[in-house]
């Protein structure tokens, strides 16, 4: 009798110092991991933030500063400057000791670059609400003969690879004397986000319950009252991932940009970025200034509606 | 007219709920009407104009040659040569994708302080724009003054710095890193999709059973994300077919032709030598491989709707 009653106890002592060595190694594991997982995803940005705020002289040293010792902000405020003096071979040479007069002669079309990106990505995304909502709408609560027909032909545009579309895209656009334009970047844009926004748009209509739509039918509303009085306000997490994604596909699309623009007309922020580097003289300080203010709007974006996003990315492609 | 259109116009009640084909009409026709000018025209379009000669450098001069451009292209070794760096480059970068993007979603369906801060922080690779990421690694990578030289170098790895994306063994491989770098965070989230579809009931009865960790993660885990697993999959090799961004940034096809992938093939061809008909017949038969693909991923998608 007292050996079976004492042999339960035995063994859950000797569990709990198992179970409790167990838990310590789960942490220690997920630790490791946990630090592996934010070297790989964060070691490359903190090492572009660092080298933006070094000078070019400090940039060079063998091996690198991984933390500036001498921290300077004469990067940015080479590119904001930039737009006051016009850069001649001459003033490359004597202007500036932070970058080591290495200035990029196209640094003053930075800034006007970055309002273009802007304007584009906003215009982008209204008419993406615009013409997106009421289309997912439609195909999620009206039944109409070839709704899943369109719904796959949705599915097939989104996939087509953007280089296919260059050479009519280039052609179409010539013809329409829209190059070197932004608008010519507001139309290719919008055909090719709006495809993604409907996804995610209709996959949330969905799961809205058709009785809502009924009751509000009855009570006499009408198809456009419906989505802008009921449906609307219910879908703001959606709306809120449709116009982060269109923005951010807008403001870092470059291949559709390199082909149709030409001038600071109409460059955007990646155009003016890349073409820091086929200067003849690469100055690695400024392009990593340049680089870190390109990407402070998405990372910024991307943190505030983490949520948003997620969510937003597994309805555009996990369920149709 | 007047009084179909009425009739057509007020709720249905009786009928097929929710038939209402002309409201239907009226709210598709934008989507519509951008779709077919700047996605189905473009494509007709671009089918019509690789079946002629069209040079920028002569214009005028555009006459009809048929299939000529793509039996061109198709004749053309350089062409499958680029078809061969393309596979190569996707090949690469799925695997990793992969592997690191499976590792990463197992870690964050795990319960433990931080992991809400570590998923935040997954989309920042993700948000930044590709141009961006290309400069960031064309830096770290520079043969003269980068990261990794110098990380390697105090690591004792290397006794001296060495020439990185300007060496044709690693061009591509180096590349691959930059493009997975940035793609894998979307890989996770999908893989994270599946692992929360998991039935916690389904690892409990292995446990029960007696299967350890590891068998429990080859029996229960791995056969349960197949379909997420596929997701991927077709998705990332759609996306590296693709790519150009980093191409033109980081090599420009270099060096020599190393990192000469299709679509780089068809910039040079269609905006360096102007010759618009065969840019266009290979963007074509880069589309069709692609759209064969999406056929792939739009099946597995319609077996869950």
């Amino acid at each position: 009798m007292t050996a079976i009653t004492a042999s339960p106890l035995v063994e859950v002592r000797h569990y709990r110092t198992r179970s409790r060595l167990r838990r310590a190694g789960r942490g220690l594991f997920l630790a490791v991991a946990s630090l592996l997982f934010l070297g790989y995803v964060l070691a490359p940005i903190v090492w572009l933030v660092s080298s933006s705020f070094q000078s070019e002289h400090e940039i060079i040293s063998k091996p690198p500063h991984w933390i500036p010792q001498a921290p300077t902000a004469q990067n940015f405020a080479a590119i904001f400057a930039a737009r006051d003096s016009s850069v001649t071979y001459e003033t490359r040479k004597a202007r500036d000791p932070a970058s080591g007069g290495f200035i990029p002669s196209t640094a003053s079309n930075l800034l006007p670059a970055m309002l273009n990106s802007f304007i584009v990505a906003c215009a982008v995304v209204v008419l993406n609400l615009l013409v997106g909502v009421p289309a997912a709408y439609a195909m999620a609560k009206i039944h109409f003969r070839g709704r899943q027909a369109s719904i796959y032909a949705i599915l097939a545009t989104r996939v087509i690879p953007d280089i296919a579309l260059v050479v009519p895209f280039f052609l179409f656009i010539r013809n329409l004397g829209l190059l070197d334009n932004i608008w010519s970047l507001i139309i290719t844009y919008l055909a090719v986000t709006v495809p993604f926004s409907v996804f995610v748009l209709v996959s949330y209509f969905e799961s809205v319950p058709d009785e809502l739509d009924k009751a509000a039918r009855v009570d006499g509303c009408s198809r456009l009252q419906t989505l802008t009085r009921v449906y609307l306000p219910l879908a703001r997490p959606s709306l809120v991932a449709v116009i982060l994604f269109a923005f951010l596909a807008s403001w870092n699309e470059f291949l559709l940009a390199l082909m149709f623009t030409q001038t600071p007309a109409s460059q955007t922020l990646p155009i003016v970025v890349a073409s820091f580097t086929s200067d003849f003289t690469i100055s690695f300080s400024f392009i990593n200034a340049a680089g870190v203010l390109a990407i402070i709007p998405p990372v910024i974006l991307a943190l505030v509606f983490e949520r948003y996003i997620v969510s937003g990315l597994t309805a555009g492609a996990v369920k149709g | 007219m007047t009084t179909t259109v009425a009739a057509a116009a007020k709720p249905r009640l009786g009928g097929v709920p929710g038939y209402d084909e002309r409201s239907a009409f009226l709210l598709v026709a934008p989507l519509a009407v951008v779709l077919m000018a700047v996605a189905v025209f473009p494509i007709v379009y671009s089918f019509y104009i690789s079946l002629f000669t069209i040079k920028l450098t002569r214009p005028g001069r555009t006459p009809f040659v048929g299939l000529d451009n793509y039996i061109t292209v198709l004749s053309d070794p350089q062409f499958w040569y680029a078809v061969e760096r393309t596979a190569f480059f996707a090949v690469l970068c799925v695997s990793a994708i992969a592997v690191l993007a499976l590792l990463m979603a197992l870690l964050l369906n795990e319960e433990f302080p931080g992991r809400r801060v570590l998923s935040a922080l997954l989309l920042v690779p993700w948000a930044i724009p590709y141009v961006a990421n290309a400069l960031m690694w064309k830096w770290i990578y520079d043969s003269n003054y980068g990261a990794l030289n110098g990380l390697l170098y105090q690591l004792d790895f290397i006794n001296s710095y060495m020439v990185w994306l300007g060496d044709s063994d690693k061009t591509l491989a180096l590349i691959a890193n930059a493009f997975v770098w940035k793609e894998v965070p979307l890989a996770t989230i999908l893989l994270l999709v599946g692992l929360k579809t998991i039935p916690a009931d389904l690892h409990a009865a292995a446990k029960v059973d007696g299967a350890n960790a590891v068998s429990r993660f080859f029996h229960v885990t791995l056969p349960s994300l197949k379909s997420s697993f596929g997701l991927v999959v077709v998705y990332e090799t759609m996306m590296a077919i693709r790519h150009f961004d980093l191409f033109f940034i980081l090599t420009e096809g270099g060096p020599g032709d190393a990192s000469h992938v299709v679509a780089w093939r068809i910039y040079v061809e269609t905006f360096r030598n102007l010759s618009f008909g065969t840019g266009a017949a290979m963007a074509y038969l880069l589309a069709l491989a692609t759209l064969a693909l999406a056929y792939v991923i739009i099946r597995a998608l319609a077996r869950k709707i």
